[in-house]
């Protein structure tokens, strides 16, 4: 019988109110550090700073070595979502003629692209389509772009997307692309940080990284500032030795922390700048962890079950997935997006020439890889942390986060562990039913508990 | 009548191929005891295949209802991808020694994982293509794919490639590609009466058989077609543009040409797309199959490229005005997102010229084929009466 029938059986006299996920508290400074960030980047024109738009992998550190400031588009839709506040640009980008099967990362920041462009000009340049909203709203107060760049990995989309911007932007803008192999394997070394095509694609990347420098001293008309690179790369290093660090303090049961306490941190580490102000926040969600584990405090105080998460966030869902496994004692430990990404292997960084390991890092985005080399990834995490079962968000409009799933819970299944599948997208919350993710859920819950019995 | 009668002979055997290109090739490697290789779309250069001595074929949408491959990619992937894992998912793509490609389309590439998985015992190989053109980096990278799959080829094949080889291949295709464009040019000019469905044919062919065969086949239908007479038609004309990577469904262009419609043009994958660059001429011949890489995107440009100075809508646009097309029907395959994207720029760029146009989307499992005539019926009702206005004005 799953948790929650058990609970909310009648007439026991021990229903207990469901118990909501007990959230780092040291990861809300994070969120007011990335809120401070962009109400930053919102006035950057008025402070007259060139502003790059980007999307994919996480070249700040380049972008603020090179006196520029930087808007991840991805993170952007990401934000908005989370905040209920994407609707205005997929409406913007929905009349502008975008099929809503496209990536809704895309459709919401080419949405915004398009609200921005209205603000700049005044101009509407889609169908006078009712609910158009004001330039009040969030979604239009992007700075308007000086260039782009581009630096996709593991999706062609993402690079696309790109071409469009570009190309809203009447085509007038510098504009750079860096370009990533998948991580495919066709030779039998190839595999996770090793083998040829991994060391030949790190020096392609990293030749691509070195264009992408000429490109912005040309841009900006000054010398790259090298020892500002190594700087933040110092930094960033160190803040993500922090976080590897409290992510393994996690592997105790019960966990002090969760996959969604994680999802809190994805933004600190993926865009803003590489300085003191990360490590130490870093070191305090560390710090954290460790008190509860003294004090044996835990994420779920009833943790009856560990899971992992694979796939991109559902970014509309975040609280209410968190509570949603909490309601079922079930503890989700790791997943592919956060414990496998983010600057998550800090021994390849060199802060003295960071370069290659930089590529590296980009390379390493856990949806360039080859289903083979994921489910080194993911069985490997499933076993550190003790893994009952693997929740697959299939993400509707993300194929590069969807491939491979259905395989690697084959997988998973020929090791022992039990999978589900929820519908759901990264920022467009039409394709999320609640009913189903509850039902599935219980269903793995109880074979779960099946198989403990049987092995009791 | 006997030079109608040998056309339509010679268009419906290429039809039985390309409706069965599995049979034609299982019977070609029975005749020649040579190596079939599975190539994917759209920037494979089949040449280095043929080269190599075995026969390249383009492996094609199949009919079947996805069943087995379910189980392996979501629903929400294009029809292509989602036949290709089901082909591996029911053992159709056993006849292949091999399956090679360039392209990297995230849906291709995770259906391509998916076959790796389900037919572990199938060589596959990815030699990706660098897919933004502008930087000076990807030139070199796609020359060195383009070596890498010469050299995987050398070994699944067990013989050297050589460059005599790969430039006697190259003619062989270009020879091909020149009799196709042949065809497509008489069909602008109002000079043959061959229906989409047939075109489509010749060209889906021209992906799977052996490019020579092909090639003699097509040098007695393009005799035929040119001593053909001039038809004048009195259709609505249209262009068709898009579908990428797999032909459309015949039964849909039939409908299509039901409604009072002469196809005059496309720039479908399965179409002018792939006919419509020759390999240069160079003294290396892997630096030419590089630079028709670039050129073809310069001739036809296709969203999945990322590129500045190429604009699709552009070329549409310019194709319209040139081949006399009166509209364009823009056939988008469901889950399809380098079409989706650019689909706005398209449509922008059609508006503004005054072009009118109909968007269908199209998905593996059927169409509902009377709801989508009676909007080409819009179209054409449209378009007529904006030249009846214009003839009355």
């Amino acid at each position: 019988m799953s948790a929650t029938m058990e609970q909310a059986k009648p007439g026991q006299g021990h229903q207990r109110t469901a118990p909501l996920a007990n959230r780092l508290m040291s990861t809300r400074s994070g969120g007011k550090m990335v809120k401070d960030y962009w109400d930053n980047l919102f006035s950057a024109r008025e402070r007259g700073a060139k502003v790059v738009w980007y999307n994919g992998a996480a070249i700040n550190p380049i972008l603020q070595a090179a006196g520029v400031e930087w808007c991840h588009g991805e993170a952007f839709g990401a934000r908005l979502a989370a905040m209920h506040l994407e609707a205005p640009a997929q409406y913007a980008s929905e009349s502008y003629g975008y099929i809503n099967e496209l990536c809704s990362y895309a459709r919401t920041t080419l949405g915004c692209a398009l609200l921005t462009k209205q603000e700049m000009a005044d101009k509407v340049e889609m169908d006078n389509t009712p609910g158009i909203p004001s330039k009040e709203v969030l979604a239009s107060r992007l700075p308007a772009p000086d260039l782009f760049v581009n630096a996709y990995a593991g999706c062609s989309t993402g690079q696309q997307w790109d071409e469009i911007s570009y190309r809203m932007f009447n085509k007038e803008l510098p504009f750079f692309k860096v370009s990533y192999p998948l991580l495919w394997g066709n030779k039998p070394d190839a595999g996770y940080l090793r083998g040829e095509e991994w060391e030949a694609a790190s020096r392609y990347v990293a030749n691509q990284l070195h264009k992408l420098i000429e490109f912005l001293e040309h841009e900006t008309g000054r010398p790259f500032d090298w020892e500002g690179l190594r700087e933040s790369m110092y930094y960033i290093k160190r803040a993500s030795e922090l976080r590897m660090d409290a992510l393994n303090l996690c592997k105790s049961k019960p966990a002090p922390a969760v996959f969604w306490d994680w999802v809190a941190s994805i933004a600190p580490i993926n865009f803003l700048p590489g300085n003191q102000a990360l490590v130490d926040y870093f070191a305090e969600v560390k710090t954290e962890i460790k008190e509860r584990l003294a004090a044996g405090v835990a994420a779920l105080p009833g943790e009856r079950y560990r899971l992992a998460f694979d796939g991109i966030m559902n970014w509309n869902r975040v609280g209410w997935l968190a509570n949603k496994f909490a309601e079922h004692d079930a503890a989700v430990v790791c997943g592919r997006y956060t414990h496998n990404s983010f600057w998550h292997e800090p021994q390849l960084i060199d802060p003295d020439d960071p370069i290659l390991g930089m590529a590296q890092h980009y390379l390493l985005c856990p949806f360039n890889h080859s289903t083979k080399n994921l489910a080194e990834m993911i069985l490997r995490d499933c076993e550190t942390y003790g893994i009952d079962g693997i929740v697959f968000h299939a993400t509707r409009t993300c194929r590069s986060a969807s491939n491979g799933q259905l395989l690697l819970a084959q997988m998973a299944q020929k090791k022992g562990l039990q999978t589900m599948f929820f519908e759901g997208d990264v920022a467009d919350e039409s394709f999320y039913k609640d009913e189903v993710l509850q039902s599935r859920l219980e269903a793995m819950l109880e074979t779960i508990d099946v198989q403990r019995n049987r092995s009791a | 009548m006997k030079q109608t009668a040998e056309i339509e002979e010679i268009v419906g055997r290429l039809a039985a191929i390309a409706e069965d290109p599995n049979a034609y090739a299982v019977e070609w490697k029975a005749r020649t005891q040579r190596k079939i290789i599975g190539i994917l779309p759209m920037n494979f250069p089949a040449e280095i295949v043929h080269a190599a001595g075995a026969l390249p074929v383009l492996v094609q949408e199949d009919n079947a209802a996805i069943t087995y491959g379910r189980s392996l990619l979501f629903e929400f992937y294009c029809g292509y991808t989602r036949s290709l894992v089901d082909q591996a998912a029911t053992g159709k793509l056993k006849i292949y020694d091999g399956i090679f490609l360039v392209d990297h389309c995230v849906a291709l590439l995770g259906a391509v994982d998916a076959i790796r998985f389900e037919v572990p015992d199938l060589p596959v190989f990815l030699a990706q293509f660098t897919a933004s053109m502008d930087e000076d980096t990807t030139r070199p990278q796609v020359h060195g794919r383009i070596t890498e799959l010469r050299e995987r080829l050398e070994e699944l094949c067990g013989s050297s490639v050589t460059d005599e080889a790969i430039c006697r291949s190259i003619e062989a295709y270009n020879r091909d590609r020149a009799l196709l464009r042949r065809v497509y040019e008489m069909r602008r000019l109002g000079r043959i009466s061959l229906s989409s469905r047939q075109m489509q044919a010749l060209v889906k062919s021209a992906m799977v058989m052996d490019v020579d065969e092909h090639s003699q086949i097509m040098t007695r239908l393009v005799a035929h077609l040119e001593a053909g007479s001039v038809h004048s038609t009195g259709l609505v004309k249209l262009h068709l543009s898009g579908h990428f990577c797999h032909a459309p469904r015949p039964e849909l262009l039939d409908m299509i040409e039901s409604c009072g419609v002469a196809v005059v043009d496309d720039d479908v994958y399965t179409g002018y797309r792939y006919i419509s660059t020759d390999v240069p001429h160079k003294a290396d011949p892997i630096t030419a199959l590089t630079q028709w890489y670039f050129d073809r995107n310069d001739n036809v440009p296709c969203s999945t490229r990322a590129q500045k100075s190429a604009d699709w809508e552009s070329y549409l646009a310019n194709a319209v005005e040139k081949n006399g097309a009166e509209g364009v029907i823009v056939l988008v395959a469901k889950f399809c997102e380098p079409h989706m994207l650019y689909y706005p720029e398209l449509r922008k760029e059609l508006h503004k010229r005054g072009i009118p146009h109909l968007l269908i989307e199209t998905e593996h499992e059927g169409l509902a084929l009377e709801m989508l005539k009676t909007r080409v019926e819009a179209l054409i009702e449209g378009i007529r009466r904006s030249v009846l206005s214009r003839e009355t004005a």
